[in-house]
């Protein structure tokens, strides 16, 4: 930096500027000055649900079930009249799995006015969306993202309807012990929903004890030759597999753990449990294959119902997660209803005072901590056209 | 890097004159027109108008964007001193931000420092890093350096999906904003009967930051004499050499210096974010930095803004082509590359109404311009091997300058008349 | 750590299987590298469009003949390789040779700028989601030595390595091979001596890109799921297959492959599957600087 001395700084321009800045803000009140900061939704129109969820990006495809499941339960409860004489609105926002792009999204609902939020798929992309919620008063019933360290951020105005990690853990371990497995050899795909289940796993197997945990691995995800991964779980000796990742790698491990000379069980979590599964892992490869799953509609006794009506509103079949969008729009609606407001304290109790609300996973309560009280895990197969189908509903 | 003592000449102090053109040229415009100084009142407006923004609109929706796309000009204008002036490509730069924005994140998270408290260990870090990967390979030739950069963004990625104390594949949350001695943004500020939050105190902070300090600063720094010598480096290194300018020590300077403004766009990001997890830096975060400053241009203050606010904030106005988006940019690059390599705002762009100039004044003849009058005044050992005669910038604190104006305009030297005979 | 028993051989057997599809992608690297001194850092994406052409046309063969078997595969592999020579050729053509004497910079740009557009190209037409290879290999396996190979990894290995007996033969017994190795050599003077360069420099991306594209082709039908992102690791790998063998040199590139796919086959098995390319990416950077002209590389000069 070098100033020559003889020369004088122009000030005509900055104090012009400065002078048009100040006469802007004197005719104008939308901004600070005028105390408009976005936040609450006037009484009287409709109530605003907030909904992010992936429309771009790699998990592109779940962003419609959810929409679809929250829309048809926005329209049932409109049909009957709406909450305290309020239509409900569902209000969309893309968070294409990106942190980035959920805060700009999530701040988008805020703007916007939203009473709560019924969305959340990646917990990436939920967690840094948390502290945004929580501050403008939003309370979150999120019906996917399931990741502890949403429960570990300690929000009163969180509620998870999916089961978490920990409860999906308590099925795997619950089923490893049902068919007599002694030495489990676990494998996780490095991304955080897989390692947190993977992890969850591990810690109860070890509290029950019966269970001898053989392997407990990484994999990196996005590959295709996992041969020496596959190599490490042979030589561990196990009876009992279990694959907590998504189904593109699950796929390629299965077929070659049992290329490899693997006969025994392997299950996967629901980040697995797509018809793609057994496309990648081909005809013969799938037979000891099993999975754990929150229950869908087709699993479902008695949803044949809501199946039709999904499909005869939106022209195709519900996918993963449309049933729990389905719920958490209700869960938000009974508690309003109970609250008879849409303040955020008197919501959160309205959530915390549910008390066995039907929903698809079962009776609903919310735990301290705003998680499932009870699990909602069933294990599924596949079958012969690739499809999982319920295997055994874990409730004996 | 001392200039070069030629013998003769710095001992007597003799100033050798270039010979004198046939015939006088016109002055460029001088006073606000000039074209430095221009740029200095352009960018000071747009500085003014984000300072002014939250008074027109505080939707917390356009804070939080406009807070994003700051910090991307702040990256982008790191990657532009390594990119666009020393010439080295670099195609994991999003690891120095990943190491800034974990740095600052860890300590603040676990060990409850305070923002400002953890800059200097951000800083700290992205040297080291900067050192690590830039030590062993910027002797090599440039494409290993892609590579290798490329490489070495991936390792940063993994692990920090590999380590607990990183928050492994969930990342860490919880991130605070900025504090200073007790007092924190979160406590809100009323001033003059106006409430700032949290959000828009950021805001400003991000603008001040980000805007006014990382920006001007990357810029001025590339006119000094550090600067001068990445250019040249970067134009032809042999020669460069020959004239006694370390290539390998300047290339290290330009590139820690990347690694420290990455690290600490991160640490803002960290804070904007509140919670930052692996995922979020992976290779296509760099290509996009990368294709922001090559699609603005590289070496092009004005350009890299444009670009990054460019590539920032398209997927907010363009939300259907999201999906496309990838594939343009692509498309974009290779078409800019062949056709438009300088960007779509060159370094040496004036803008076309700044052209103009003086009608020439009484012709004079240029036999006996022998030596301009301020010869006597030029510091005599700063015959520097690359100094143009126009190296001093306008010592504009806020303002944004094209890189380097013509060689035949002279920012520095208000026209005088009896200073027309060009040097 | 017992791996000097039973593990052995298995290590070994995976390293080497693994190592030749890097062995083939590098070998493009590394020719297109050695005559222009261009890191064509969209290779892998070649590899890629094989894997997926390969895809669309085994689809619609299956479609006419309702069976697909071993020779099927072969044609349907020739027929690729032709095609994704055709897309390298018209890549140099395009993006490149305009670019002839700029400054490198430009030209790795252009590179990124092409890998993005196949990418996410591919992206648009079949999808974020990985398609499944119409037809799989699959056949028997034995055990050896405490280890298991199967027929897959044998016919695979067999094909890989026919297909760089006859690139060596090319290049080192051919006229074309000749002229290749003296633009390697000296550019300017062998278009004195009446070396067609722009055409040899063609015909170089075409046997680099063929090969790119039967690794690809091969990857599909041994794994059996590809997606549009499955070339840029290998791309990296490539890379550091071909530094580590040497840049440039044919040989070289061969070697790098099979010593990376070993290390790689170790190195997992001692750190855990989670740090494999951590592991892959340092040895690239340890390479470089203490040896950056690789196992067979020539001294080279640092600038031209």
């Amino acid at each position: 930096m070098s100033f020559t001395p003889n020369r004088r700084r122009p000030l005509a321009p900055a104090a012009a500027l400065a002078a048009a800045a100040a006469l802007l803000l004197a005719g104008c009140s939308g901004g600070i000055a005028g105390g408009d900061e976005g936040g609450d939704g006037d009484a009287s129109g409709p109530i605003k649900l907030g909904m992010l969820a992936p429309f771009s990006g790699s998990e592109s495809a779940f962003g419609d079930y959810m929409k679809n499941g929250a829309q048809m339960a926005v329209d049932e409860i409109n049909e009957d009249g709406g909450v305290d004489g309020r239509e409900l609105e569902l209000v969309v926002e893309d968070d294409a799995c990106d942190a980035t792009a959920s805060v700009a999204a999530a701040n988008k609902l805020v703007a916007a006015g939203v009473e709560a939020s019924v969305g959340g798929y990646c917990s990436g992309a939920t967690l840094p969306v948390l502290p945004i919620f929580d501050e403008a008063g939003v309370p979150m019933v999120i019906p996917a993202a399931n990741s502890n360290a949403l429960v570990e951020a300690g929000l009163d105005t969180v509620f998870l309807i999916n089961g978490t990690g920990t409860q999906q853990a308590q099925a795997t371990l619950e089923y490893a012990l049902k068919v007599g497995a002694t030495r489990v050899a676990v494998l996780n795909d490095n991304t955080d929903y897989s390692k947190d289940l993977a992890d969850s796993f591990v810690e109860q197997a070890e509290e029950e004890g019966t269970i001898e945990i053989v392997l407990d691995q990484s994999v990196t995800p996005g590959e295709k030759d996992y041969s020496a991964n596959v190599k490490n779980v042979i030589g561990s000796t196990p009876d009992f597999v279990v694959w907590t990742g998504y189904y593109q790698e699950g796929a390629l491990i299965t077929r070659q753990l049992i290329d490899a000379g693997y006969a025994g069980p392997i299950l996967v979590g629901d980040g697995s449990v797509d018809k793609k599964f057994a496309e990648i892992a081909g005809a013969g490869y799938t037979e000891n294959v099993v999975g754990t799953f929150t229950q869908t509609p087709d699993m479902l006794k008695g949803a044949e119902e809501w199946i039709a009506s999904y499909e005869e509103a939106f022209g195709e079949a519900p996918g993963p997660y449309s049933t729990q969008s389905y719920d958490a729009v209700r869960v938000v609606a009974e508690a309003m209803k109970n609250a008879g407001s849409t303040e955020t304290d008197a919501v959160v109790e309205g959530l915390r005072g549910l008390d066995g609300f039907p929903v698809f996973s079962g009776p609903l309560t919310f735990t301290d901590e705003g998680t499932l009280s009870s699990g909602g895990f069933a294990i599924v197969s596949i079958s012969e056209d690739g499809t999982f189908v319920l295997k055994d509903d874990l409730q004996d | 890097m001392a200039a070069p003592k030629t013998r003769d000449a710095a001992a007597h102090g003799a100033y050798i004159a270039a010979p004198a053109p046939l015939r006088p040229r016109p002055a460029p415009l001088s006073g606000l027109l000039a074209p430095q100084r221009f740029m200095n009142g352009l960018g000071l407006l747009l500085f003014i108008a984000a300072l002014a923004l939250p008074f027109i609109t505080a939707s917390p929706y356009v804070i939080s964007i406009l807070t994003s796309a700051f910090i991307y000009v702040m990256i982008a204008m790191g990657l532009n001193v390594v990119v666009g002036y020393a010439g080295l490509l670099d195609l994991g730069y999003i690891a120095f931000v990943a190491v800034g924005a974990y740095t600052s994140g860890i300590l603040s998270t676990q060990l409850g420092w305070s923002m400002l408290e953890t800059i200097p260990a951000v800083v700290v870090a992205c040297i080291l890093a900067g050192i690590v990967i830039g030590g062993p390979t910027l002797r090599l030739r440039s494409d290993y350096l892609a590579i290798v950069t490329l490489g070495f963004g991936e390792i940063i990625r993994i692990t920090a999906t590999n380590l607990d104390v990183t928050g492994g594949a969930s990342g860490i949350h919880g991130i605070p904003t900025w504090s200073f001695f007790g007092w924190s943004f979160a406590d809100g500020l009323d001033l003059g009967g106006i409430h700032f939050s949290a959000k828009i105190l950021f805001y400003y902070f991000v603008v001040i930051v980000a805007l006014g300090l990382a920006t001007v600063g990357a810029a001025r720094l590339s006119r000094g004499k550090l600067g001068r010598a990445w250019k040249s480096i970067r134009d032809d290194e042999d020669a460069s050499e020959a004239m006694g300018i370390n290539g390998y020590t300047t290339k290290l300077s330009a590139y820690i210096i990347g690694a420290v403004w990455g690290g600490l766009a991160g640490t803002l990001l960290a804070t904007h974010l509140s919670a930052i997890s692996p995922p979020s830096f992976e290779f296509l975060y760099s290509a996009l930095i990368l294709m922001a400053v090559v699609l603005g241009g590289m070496g092009s203050t004005p350009g890299v803004i444009i670009g990054a606010l460019f590539v920032s904030l398209a997927p907010e106005f363009l939300r259907e082509f999201s999906e496309w988006r990838y594939l343009i940019f692509g498309v974009l690059l290779v078409v800019v590359m062949i056709f438009r390599p300088s960007g779509l705002w060159p370094a040496n762009a004036v803008l076309p109404f700044l052209k103009r100039r003086k009608p020439p004044a009484e012709a004079v003849a240029g036999a006996d311009a022998a030596v301009p009058s301020d010869a006597a005044a030029r510091p005599h050992a700063a015959v520097d091997a690359v100094a143009r005669p126009d190296a001093e910038g306008a010592p504009d604190p806020a303002g944004q300058d094209p890189e380097s104006t013509p060689p035949d305009v002279s920012p520095a030297a208000p026209a005088a008349p009896e200073q027309e005979e060009v040097r | 750590m017992g791996f000097f028993t039973d593990d052995l051989f298995q290590l070994v057997w995976n390293g080497l299987f693994v190592g030749s599809f890097y062995a083939l992608v590098a070998l493009g690297y590394s020719m297109v590298y050695g005559i222009i001194k261009l890191l064509n850092f969209a290779h892998g994406d070649i590899y890629m469009l094989g894997a997926f052409i390969a895809f669309v046309l085994l689809g619609s063969t299956i479609g006419l003949i309702g069976e697909a078997s071993l020779p099927v595969l072969l044609l349907v592999l020739l027929i690729t390789m032709i095609l994704t020579g055709g897309i390298g050729m018209f890549v140099e053509r395009v993006a490149y040779r305009p670019l002839r004497g700029s400054p490198r910079l430009a030209v790795l740009i252009t590179a990124v700028g092409v890998s993005f557009a196949l990418e996410y190209g591919i992206r648009q037409i079949f999808g974020p989601s990985p398609e499944v290879f119409p037809f799989r290999l699959s056949g028997g396996s034995f055990d050896v030595l405490g280890g298991r190979v199967s027929v897959t990894q044998i016919v695979l290995m067999v094909i890989a390595a026919l297909l760089m007996w006859v690139l060596q033969l090319y290049v080192m017994r051919s006229r074309e091979g000749r002229a290749m190795r003296a633009i390697a050599l000296d550019p300017q003077a062998s278009l004195l001596m009446g070396v067609n360069v722009n055409r040899v420099i063609s015909r170089t991306f075409f046997i680099g890109s063929a090969l790119a594209g039967a690794a690809g082709v091969m990857a599909g039908a041994y794994y059996g799921s590809i997606d549009f992102l499955m070339g840029f690791t290998i791309g990296l790998k490539a890379f550091t297959a071909a530094v580590i063998g040497g840049i440039g040199n044919l040989y070289g590139a061969m070697l790098g492959g099979l010593v990376l796919g070993l290390l790689e086959s170790f190195g997992t098995f001692v750190l855990g599957g989670e740090w494999r390319d951590v592991f892959t990416f340092a040895c690239l950077i340890l390479f470089l600087s203490i040896r950056p002209t690789g196992i067979l590389g020539a001294r080279v000069a640092e600038r031209m």
